[in-house]
């Protein structure tokens, strides 16, 4: 067993582990806590497949974004620092059967796909040529369209939280 | 229009921002400018500032003598009542009774030092002193009396 | 001459003679990890001397003068107390993350040490994303402290860490388009790189009146990244007693202090490699004399030499400005910074295609 396959087992087991905890945990703060480990845990897995870029990609999105957004509204909550009620046993059954669907789903998956054995060329990962995969518009198979439709969504986003935010002024007559 | 004052305003900040550091750049470079007293080492050499009140004394010349009338107006001038003049009745010479102190006690205790007994003395008899190592152990002896043993009024102070 | 990476390259060498690979790496690691935490004491005792310093001088006041020469022992021995001092843990705080959220914070600060290169060819890992890797880590840090004013189960700490987090929040975004605008005139992300394009000059000389935009939006921004004066609202002492580390005592409060002073010093490293050419030395034209004399100044200190000056500029702005309210705080930066430095990006992308840098 080499040390990076003791890595890949100590990354999963954190992942799954904090996975795990952050669903059973009874306060909500720890919860979030707990899926912030098992998002580092997956940035350290995507640093130990060499893929830099999406690592540090999944911790700007993940880390520093939204779970810091899942902790703000949870500190702005009313008595979230009380124990949740215990799960009622039905809807523990049906959760558990759900996950287990999911599961199922992506190991029959992951088990009848074929993965091929030898790795494609490997591509300089620079910012240079990242940036030209990513948002190239000629026969790279760019991402510019996507982007920029996605951006136009997050815009739409904005103008709707300020419209939501203005003051709005009694009309007088 | 909106956006030249908008340029302007930063500027103006940064002009701002750069002006107070340059003042701290002065200080930082000028270390002669440092204001810090080492207290317990210069105490030879101590200099107080002149507005400093430390304590209120009466001052006598080499007679023994002191220019308190015993008129209370610095008691009255007390806003809590850390001094008090206690008064007796002297004979003159042509046989009349004159006001004069016996004792002016000072509760050192309870001075705030706002020098408004220095303030309302008609006739200069006390002033504010520049001590200030006023520890003691026991409370008792913050209670000083001001006036010396034996001491009379100077002549030609009513 | 003797340097740095060839030191580091001697050890290795010597290491690879006489143990197997697996072994070499994990004596390595061990090595890098044993300096990177003496550099973090060895940094500690230095900033919290120099704050103390600065501020006293720039406040006309003497400052720490009784310990050692010229005071200089002092923080040695305010370590000492914090050492031997109780770790309290309050009876109401959420005990678990009230004991992590400190050693978050300083794991986070040295995961922020890997990626500077501090002197030629010496980088704890030459990574290919340098820069998006430490706006990735530092965006942890914020975490640390939420965790601790939640943990805490205290106003004054869950008030600290609420308005910490708006700020870190939204002053990453400044300071993340003010690297953008080194990283679009370079091409790159490794910092290595990045030095290298700054062999004929560093940026704030090549590159004109953006790059100075750039370099002052950068100063303001991670000034208030690593929750400094005028930008101390996470812990305004007049108002919050300490923020998100009221509750914290001994060396649980001592990691916070270390994190923040370390956090200084790396944000300080990354504007000195960014922006004034990390180890370089300083060049000018073609005056051969004097850029030889320059070349002979070993690079660490070139890197170290530029680091500290602009940790002293951030004092500087310490002890001179009075801190913001949270409304001009916030104020300053999404109308000011935010638009300034979009603008900014614009200009420097137009330069760089237009080639109008040196």
């Amino acid at each position: 067993m080499s040390g990076s396959t003791i890595l890949f087992y100590m990354l999963a087991g954190l992942i799954l582990g904090s996975g795990l905890l952050s669903v059973t945990t009874r306060q909500l703060f720890r919860a979030a806590i707990y899926l912030l480990f098992s998002l580092i845990g997956m940035a350290g897995m995507y640093f130990w497949m060499e893929y830099d870029f999406i690592a540090a990609v999944q911790i700007v999105v993940y880390v520093g974004g939204i779970t810091v957004l899942i902790i703000f509204s949870i500190f702005l909550t009313q008595q979230a620092g009380e124990l949740l009620p215990q799960a009622k046993f039905s809807r523990s059954l049906f959760s558990a059967l759900a996950s287990f669907c999911a599961f199922a789903l992506v190991m029959i998956q992951i088990l009848g796909h074929t993965f091929p054995t030898k790795t494609a060329t490997t591509v300089d990962p620079n910012v240079k040529n990242i940036g030209y995969q990513m948002l190239g518009v000629n026969s790279g198979g760019g991402y510019a369209l996507p982007f920029e439709v996605v951006s136009m969504l997050l815009l739409a986003a904005l103008v709707g939280c300020i419209i939501i935010a203005l003051n709005q002024k009694p009309i007088k007559k | 229009m909106y956006l030249v004052n908008y340029i302007k305003e930063v500027l103006s900040a940064l002009r701002s921002l750069l002006i107070g550091m340059r003042r701290t750049l002065f200080y930082f470079t000028h270390h002669k400018e440092i204001i810090t007293e080492q207290y317990p080492d210069n105490r030879a050499t101590l200099k107080l500032a002149d507005r400093f009140k430390g304590e209120v004394v009466m001052p006598h010349n080499e007679n023994n003598e002191h220019r308190c009338t015993g008129c209370t107006a610095c008691e009255l001038a007390c806003p809590n009542g850390t001094i008090k003049v206690i008064t007796k009745f002297d004979i003159t010479p042509e046989g009349k009774k004159k006001k004069a102190i016996d004792k002016l006690v000072y509760h050192l205790e309870l001075c705030t030092m706002c020098n408004l007994c220095v303030y309302a003395c008609p006739s200069d008899a006390i002033k504010m002193a520049q001590t200030f190592e006023h520890s003691v152990f026991d409370r008792n002896q913050l209670t000083k009396v001001l006036n010396f043993p034996d001491s009379k009024i100077m002549d030609g102070v009513e | 001459m003797w340097s740095i990476s060839k030191i580091a390259s001697l050890v290795h060498e010597w290491l690879s003679n006489t143990f197997s690979a697996t072994w070499v790496t994990v004596f390595e690691m061990v090595i890098a990890g044993v300096l990177v935490i003496s550099l973090f004491a060895v940094l500690g005792l230095i900033l919290v001397m120099m704050e103390r310093k600065v501020s006293a001088w720039i406040q006309i006041r003497l400052g720490p003068n009784r310990v050692g020469p010229k005071g200089m022992f002092q923080s040695a021995a305010d370590t000492v107390k914090l050492l031997v001092k109780e770790g309290m843990t309050p009876n109401g705080a959420d005990k678990l993350l009230f004991n992590v959220a400190p050693f978050l914070a300083i794991v986070v600060s040295m995961l922020l040490m890997a990626p500077l290169a501090f002197a030629k060819d010496f980088t704890l890992w030459d990574i290919n994303i340098g820069v998006l890797y430490v706006s990735a880590i530092s965006s942890v840090s914020v975490i640390s402290i939420l965790m601790a004013g939640w943990a805490s189960n205290n106003k004054y700490s869950l008030m600290g860490a609420m308005r910490s987090g708006a700020q870190i929040v939204s002053y990453e975004l400044s300071a993340g388009l003010s690297i953008m605008a080194i990283v679009v005139l370079t091409g790159s992300l490794n910092f290595n790189d990045i030095i290298l394009s700054q062999a004929d000059g560093w940026w704030i000389f090549k590159g004109h009146l953006p790059i100075w935009i750039a370099f002052i939006v950068f100063l303001i921004a991670v000034t208030a990244e690593t929750n400094r004066a005028p930008f101390d609202l996470a812990e305004a002492e007049s108002e919050l007693t300490a923020g998100f580390h009221t509750e914290y005592s001994g060396m649980k409060f001592a990691l916070f202090f270390l994190a923040e002073y370390v956090n200084v010093f790396i944000v300080c490293a990354i504007g000195a490699t960014l922006f004034l050419g990390g180890w370089m030395p300083f060049h000018i034209g073609h005056w051969d004399g004097f850029n030889h004399i320059m070349d002979f100044i070993p690079s660490s200190l070139w890197f170290f030499g530029k680091t500290f000056f602009l940790i002293f500029l951030i004092m500087w702005f310490r002890w001179s400005f009075p801190r913001l309210r949270i409304d001009q705080l916030l104020n300053l930066e999404w109308k000011y910074l935010l638009p300034i430095s979009m603008v900014n990006i614009l200009l420097v992308t137009a330069m760089a295609i237009l080639k109008w840098h040196f």
